[in-house]
């Protein structure tokens, strides 16, 4: 029989439905701080559908050292259009942007290459838009001297070239999307895995299937471990199946592992 | 990286500058006001009101005291950086295209546009008397009668100013006599953005003849190039790493009619010494019209054709590159 011992700083959950039941009444806006982490807790109603909303947010705490001028400048008053805005940055003006990295040019062959290959305007300046309809010729005004047949397009001996041959035939259209739906379909979910887990171990663990396009372990944002699944991307989907087949219920690290296709993502 | 993004303006960004510790960050943009951020978490410190056209340029001195800009509504204004009270507002005939203190924070400078029939100035006002101000009488004003400045800069120990002409032609000229004291010509257009690196005895200009170009401030020696595809809008010198970041793109009104992935908005990173790029940041909709580095090298920033402001911190990555030569 468990101790029927109440207590106060953690409610029981019976308690919060009851507390979460009654409307109109908000709690009160909460502001804890543990160790370097700030987390704040609004609850707002929303007036078009009466729901209720609680917002957690989470705040880094950095102490920086710095020169006495700067820190003085770090209490300033606001002042301006921004004189009434509280401390800390305003989500009005200021935001956090999607990661970006630099991307490292090796050679400067590399950088030429990439340039051609980016732009679609430079693959059309090569060919006319207006040619000649009887002789097809692109370098000739319309309307001369037809000239023995000569594809346009493809190689010199005037054979038939297939499109897949052709010169570009396999590079993609710009405004294709890369071939997700082929890698969702390669894409294994591995569920229980143990906080320790590491990016490289489920590389260890995979390889032995076949080649491995992408990995993606789940980590907590504040203390980078893992939460405990992970996708795996394979190149091919029979290595991905004998991969589930090899690895579901295999032992790792005390744990069971369970190993099962990706539902496909939505967007 | 995770930029911090700006948006403090509704036009394109015209200048931003940190100030001498890099703490706080002033933009300033086609729309009318002046913005200064924190630069270490992006919150805004406040706005400077009170120009009623497109402000230009923008600068602090070294103590981070007072704020100078120029604007197109033909006018030069000093603020109090703290409050963003106006201190002084020195009328003129034309647009005010760059301004700058000198080393000291005393002496001022600004050079006003060729338009509307009036002719392209570089003034020089010492803040020290007031008079000067209250009667708007620079102390020197210096008429650039062949083609205007387009871009300028305090040179070393505030001897001079080195500025930048529509033709890409440099001049240094002396803040005490108003002489030219060397005159060099090696871009062919004009020239987007002088800036110097942290001692001041280089500067890297960007000029609309897609390079950028290294010189030695005191000689105007040049010293290398940076070579692209498209203009060069903006260009500044690491003050840590053989680095020098450019920002560019093709002119505002051909940005509609190609896309953003062949459009060349990324910022470049150039290496200083073998002139070979080496990286490149995306980010910006549209051509960057600015970047500065800040004074501490672990940052930059960019201000672009889109109207927003990134600080970029670098990943540790950047600082362990090497460019094999």
């Amino acid at each position: 029989m468990p101790s029927m011992e109440y207590d106060d700083s953690k409610p029981s959950w019976a308690d919060q439905v009851e507390e979460e039941g009654d409307e109109g009444t908000l709690p009160p806006p909460k502001e804890v701080i543990k160790g370097n982490i700030k987390t704040t807790t609004d609850y707002k109603i929303d007036e078009e559908e009466g729901k209720k909303f609680k917002i957690v947010r989470t705040f880094k705490i950095e102490t920086r050292k710095a020169s006495k001028a700067v820190a003085r400048r770090k209490n300033w008053k606001k002042f301006g259009t921004s004189e009434f805005d509280s401390p800390g940055p305003n989500v009005a003006t200021t935001t956090v942007s999607d990661d970006v990295y630099m991307t490292f040019l090796s050679s400067k062959e590399d950088l030429n290459a990439t340039d051609q290959e980016e732009d679609p305007m430079n693959k059309l300046k090569g060919q006319k838009i207006v040619s000649c309809r009887i002789c097809k010729d692109p370098t000739k005004p319309p309307g001369s001297e037809p000239e023995p047949a000569q594809p346009s397009l493809g190689s010199k001996t005037g054979k038939y070239v297939p499109p897949s041959l052709r010169d570009g035939g396999t590079r993609r259209g710009e405004s294709m999307q890369p071939n997700r739906r082929a890698d969702d379909n390669a894409t294994i979910r591995v569920t229980n895995l143990s906080e320790d887990t590491r990016e490289t171990d489920l590389q260890e663990l995979f390889r032995p299937f076949g080649s491995i396009s992408r990995i993606y372990l789940a980590k907590d944002k504040n203390t980078g471990q893992s939460k405990g699944f992970a996708f795996i991307s394979f190149h091919r989907r029979e290595d991905a199946a004998r991969a589930i087949a090899g690895v579901s219920g295999f032992g790792y690290d005390h744990l069971i592992l369970n190993v099962e296709w990706a539902k496909p993502s939505n967007n | 990286m995770k930029p911090i993004l700006l948006q403090g303006h509704e036009r394109s960004i015209t200048q931003i500058k940190y100030n001498r510790e890099g703490d706080l960050l002033f933009s300033v943009a086609k729309d009318t006001v002046t913005n200064v951020w924190y630069s270490v978490n992006g919150e805004r410190l406040g706005t400077y009101n009170g120009h009623t056209g497109a402000v230009w340029c923008v600068d602090c001195d070294w103590d981070t005291k007072n704020v100078l800009t120029g604007s197109a509504d033909n006018s030069c204004r000093l603020w109090d950086c703290q409050t963003g009270k106006q201190l002084a507002l020195l009328q003129t005939n034309s647009a005010v295209r760059t301004c700058g203190f000198d080393f000291s924070g005393n002496i001022i400078s600004f050079s006003t546009d060729k338009q509307m029939g009036y002719q392209c100035f570089l003034n020089f006002f010492d803040l020290r008397d007031p008079q000067q101000i209250e009667d708007n009488q620079p102390y020197l004003s210096l008429p650039c009668n062949d083609h205007k400045i387009t871009s300028a800069v305090w040179g070393p120990l505030g001897e001079f100013v080195i500025s930048g002409h529509e033709n890409g032609e440099f001049n240094q000229f002396s803040a005490k006599s108003g002489e030219i004291l060397k005159t060099v010509k090696e871009h062919t257009k004009q020239i987007n953005d002088i800036q110097t690196s942290v001692d001041l005895t280089m500067f890297v200009s960007a000029s609309k003849d897609n390079s950028a170009k290294l010189f030695d401030s005191a000689t105007l020696d040049h010293i290398k190039t940076f070579k692209t595809e498209r203009p060069v809008n903006s260009a500044a010198i690491s003050p840590i790493m053989d680095h020098v970041v450019m920002g560019g793109g093709q002119e505002a009104m051909e940005v509609t009619t190609t896309s953003t992935r062949i459009g060349k908005f990324e910022a470049r990173f150039f290496h200083a010494a073998y002139e070979e790029e080496f990286g490149r940041v995306k980010g910006h909709f549209g051509p960057i019209n600015c970047v500065a580095f800040h004074p501490d090298g672990k940052s930059y920033s960019s201000g672009g054709e889109d109207g927003y402001v990134r600080i970029h911190y670098f990943d540790p990555h950047y600082f362990d590159f090497e460019l094999e030569a």
